[in-house]
């Protein structure tokens, strides 16, 4: 009698837990599984890496948009309409009237000047840009002013592109309008809100954020009084999911919505299955070779020449880099006007060995590589490896997190590095340019570890000349022109960072969802996106 | 005299308890000096998590310098002693809150998670090892070993795939990842932290059965590691008693195998379960990273790796004196129950 009530039990039990609960996600709310790891604030100013602006993107509004399909059109935001001064050194916007926070604060051009002023006050993470462009903690209060409740005026510092400057507030999360007497509200010992924002938001968004739980969910709620026309979406949910298989049987099952950050070979797989779509978007970072010039071989143009000649691009880029990089060997990212076609290096082994013997280095010599352990990195490392040993020189690869790897990079210890970078989320060659190739200061002591130039200690004085007067240069013509010349140099001169392959995101959603865009500059917008059932 | 006998006892006890006191503080000083020196000599730059690879470095400089980095590390040790003191673990750089507030919030997940798979563990290793110890080398021993074996080595993140896959993709008997439905996200005001716990107060029964849902295939698989080691040291210590001479003489005078297995052997290894079950389940609290990646569980193990790979050494910290305190706590917890069943030790 016993076995036969403890089976009914275990059935009985067994069919409780499994009844079925929810088999879709709700019409009205959009579920995403992505990685939280490097969401570690909300606050637009100290925003690093790409998650963060997703998310703030949809919480903010900015001044400006850049169009997903086409990044040259800069569509208005907040700001209704700009002009550029005619000597280029000041740009005036005029702010949307009747904008309200989700405070119910209204939103003035104060508001758009003092978020601005704050990211160079605060020196946060998204400071740099700014700083690039002559602003600082200094000047800001002049630069960025509002003269009216209804007008913004931008006077640029230093003499820049105005164009680039227009990319940037359509594109850095840290030019995102804040609620000032909100954030205010907020203040702790002069912080401007620093502490609070890490974990609120005080934004005019398409959703308003209820409740963000680190690494486990961030819950938000459509903004029932937007200005633009409301979010077709009730609700956004985004789960932190780190395991790429986890991610996929929960897109399969119907769980989640959409899927960031799934490995290439679930990605590969997930093609075969007809209820997924599949959207990968370029980005403007390239993974590079990066040799260190400080380094006596190195910095024998010979010797970067040879590393040049060992490296297996078409094996690299037809065996690890799909879905993560598409075919690319230029300091400038792919598909801009000026970028150049690609010079069509190749792996050419006895070419490398001639180099290196006049180099003096007849039997090759030891070295290493720091790479992120993570594919592709180490998957290029790893071909790399291999293709230096044919030149005979033998390479040990140091694995690392990005902390470790870049933390070595900025300190200039280190002598070949497999990475990603080269800003570019400004459609403009400027923008990769100066993360790549420009160099002002090649000392130590200049410390400009934000320049992926400075970091692998190559100067061309020939080149930064040119890259700041093609900056300033008002005709698009012989800008284009001057950029094209940069590239020329940069290859005669074998630079120290090879571009391989330029980055590709891939994100992998339910067939029903509709517009969901995915933004070059990681400002993918969900107002519009809605289920088609 | 007997004034004098209970004085003399109470003091020994006294001493006896400021004794284990003065132990604890030193284990605890140490664990916390150890983790921060190799916290502080790790290769990974807590400066770099927090600003990025790509910023100049004056913003570099100045959070470096709002971490106190810049100090003599015996100084920012004796800081974070100072504040710790004050029941201060500082602020967790990878979340922005105060550690004790992350704690509070991460921790019920792992508790919930630990004590079903610890009770999973428990009430089917111990029956399993005691079964085996009974057949020894007969078919059932033999399977019950397979089992412990396997449940002992094959990666618990191979079960929780292979576990996600069966029963969550083709049977639908078990949640996805995460605690809960989203659906269900926030119906339910946390009181104890613990999901099953808050929804049973609150009434809520569908909250409950999807929390259930959820959490029972991580916690069978988390179990089946401790389920295993207990089967193994039940059968090992069963083996041991039942071969000695009073297990015979029971069997003499004519008791039943149930009596002479469950009264007598069962009961003299006791002490020594208890040792291991408490300690199986410290290692359950300490956090079942694997677990808690594969099914997306917001608990104590995500949050201390997440914090040892951005070299957040608050978080760190903070989690290392808990573990240490668990540890400790299940210790004398230990040594009191082995007063209670084993009175040699009293």
């Amino acid at each position: 009698m016993k076995v036969p009530y403890l089976l009914a039990t275990c059935a009985l039990s067994i069919s409780l837990i499994g009844m079925p609960l929810q088999a879709k996600t709700p019409t009205d709310q959009l579920i995403i599984g992505m990685s939280m790891n490097n969401l570690l604030s909300l606050d637009p100013a100290g925003a690093t890496g790409n998650d963060v602006v997703e998310v703030n993107a949809n919480m903010y509004d900015s001044l400006v948009e850049l169009d997903p399909a086409d990044t040259y059109k800069i569509l208005p935001g907040l700001a209704e309409s700009w002009t550029v001064a005619a000597d280029n050194r000041s740009i005036t916007f005029k702010i949307r009237k009747g904008v309200k926070f989700h405070s119910g604060n209204p939103l003035t051009a104060e508001d758009a000047a003092w978020s601005l002023q704050r990211v160079l006050k605060l020196n946060l993470a998204l400071a740099s840009v700014w700083k690039s462009y002559g602003f600082s903690a200094a000047n800001v209060e002049q630069s960025i002013r509002a003269t009216d409740a209804e007008t913004l005026v931008l006077t640029l510092p230093e003499p820049t592109d105005p164009k680039l400057v227009i990319y940037t507030l359509g594109t850095s999360v840290g030019a995102m309008v804040l609620d000032r007497k909100k954030v205010l509200a907020n203040e702790k010992d002069g912080d401007m809100g620093k502490a609070w924002l890490t974990t609120n938001e005080a934004g005019s968004g398409p959703f308003a954020l209820n409740e963000w739980r680190q690494k486990d969910v961030l819950l938000m709620s459509r903004n029932e009084s937007y200005w633009r026309p409301q979010a077709k979406l009730k609700r956004v949910v985004l789960r932190h999911m780190t395991e790429s298989q986890t991610l996929r049987l929960m897109l399969e099952r119907g769980d989640i919505d959409v899927a960031n950050g799934m490995s290439v070979p679930d990605v590969e797989a997930m093609k075969k299955n007809p209820n997924v779509g599949i959207e990968a978007v370029k980005r403007g970072n390239v993974y590079y070779v990066a040799v260190s010039a400080k380094d006596v071989k190195f910095a024998d143009k010979r010797v970067r020449l040879a590393i040049r000649n060992l490296i297996d691009y078409d094996g690299i880029n037809k065996t690890v880099m799909p879905n993560y990089g598409l075919y690319h060997q230029r300091p400038v990212q792919m598909g801009l006007p000026a970028t150049l076609p690609n010079p069509g290096y190749k792996l050419d082994v006895p070419a490398a060995r001639k180099l290196l013997t006049e180099a003096g280095f007849p039997n090759g010599f030891k070295t290493t590589i720091r790479v992120l352990s993570d594919p592709p990195f180490i998957n290029i490392a790893t071909s790399l490896q291999a293709t230096l040993a044919l030149g005979g020189i033998e390479a040990s690869v140091i694995p690392g997190t990005g902390n470790q790897v870049y933390g070595a990079m900025r300190d200039r210890s280190f002598e070949i590095i497999v990475g990603r970078g080269g800003g570019g989320a400004e459609p403009h060659p400027h923008s990769s340019l100066r993360s790549l190739v420009y160099n002002p200061d090649n000392r130590d002591e200049a410390k400009l570890t934000n320049f992926q130039g400075w970091r692998t200690s190559f100067i061309s004085p020939e080149i930064n000349a040119l890259i700041e007067k093609a900056e300033v240069e008002q005709d698009e013509k012989k800008q284009t022109a001057m950029y094209q010349e940069i590239q020329k140099l940069y290859e005669q001169q074998v630079g120290a960072i090879q571009p391989v392959s330029q980055m590709v995101d891939t994100v992998v959603l339910q067939k029903d969802i509709r517009n969901f865009h995915s933004h070059p500059a990681s400002t993918t917008r969900w107002r519009e996106v809605y289920k088609q059932r | 005299m007997s004034i004098f006998s209970l004085t003399g006892r109470h003091m020994r006890r006294a001493t006896g308890f400021g004794h284990r006191l003065a132990i604890v503080a030193v284990t605890l000083m140490g664990l916390l000096a150890l983790t921060f020196f190799i916290g502080r000599v790790m290769p990974l730059d807590p400066v770099l998590s927090i600003v990025g690879s790509d910023a100049d470095q004056s913003t570099y400089q100045q959070v470096y310098h709002q971490l106190g980095l810049d100090k003599p590390m015996y100084m920012q040790f004796a800081y974070y002693l100072r504040d710790l003191l004050h029941g201060d673990l500082g602020r967790a750089m990878l979340t922005g809150n105060a550690v004790t507030a992350d704690i509070a919030r991460v921790f019920p997940a792992t508790i919930e998670l630990a004590t079903i798979a610890i009770l999973f563990g428990t009430f089917v290793g111990v029956p399993l090892g005691v079964f085996a110890a009974t057949r020894r080398g007969r078919l059932g021993d033999q399977v019950v070993r397979v089992i412990s074996l396997c449940g002992y080595s094959v990666p618990v993140f191979w079960f929780g795939m292979m576990g996600l896959i069966i029963f969550y993709a083709w049977l639908d008997w078990a949640g996805g990842a995460g605690r809960i439905d989203l659906a269900f996200d926030g119906l339910v005001q946390s009181r104890t932290g613990l999901l099953l716990i808050d929804a049973a107060l609150a009434g809520e029964w569908e909250v409950f059965h999807s929390a259930l849902k959820h959490i029972t295939l991580p916690a069978c698989i988390l179990g089946l590691h401790s389920m295993a080691y207990i089967a193994r040291m039940t059968r090992s210590f069963m083996l041991t008693q039942l071969s000695q001479e009073y297990i015979i003489t029971a069997r003499v005078k004519g008791l039943s195998e149930l009596q002479v297995v469950w009264n007598h052997a069962f009961r003299n290894i006791l002490v020594q379960l208890l040792t291991i079950v408490a300690l199986a389940y410290g290692s359950l609290l300490e956090g079942a990273v694997l677990i808690e990646t594969v099914f997306a569980w917001p608990g104590f193990g995500s949050y201390l790796t997440g914090g040892l790979l951005l070299g957040d050494m608050n978080a760190v910290m903070g989690c290392v004196l808990l573990i240490g305190i668990i540890f400790v706590t299940l210790n004398l917890i230990a040594d009191a129950l082995y007063q209670v069943f084993d009175p040699r030790t009293r």
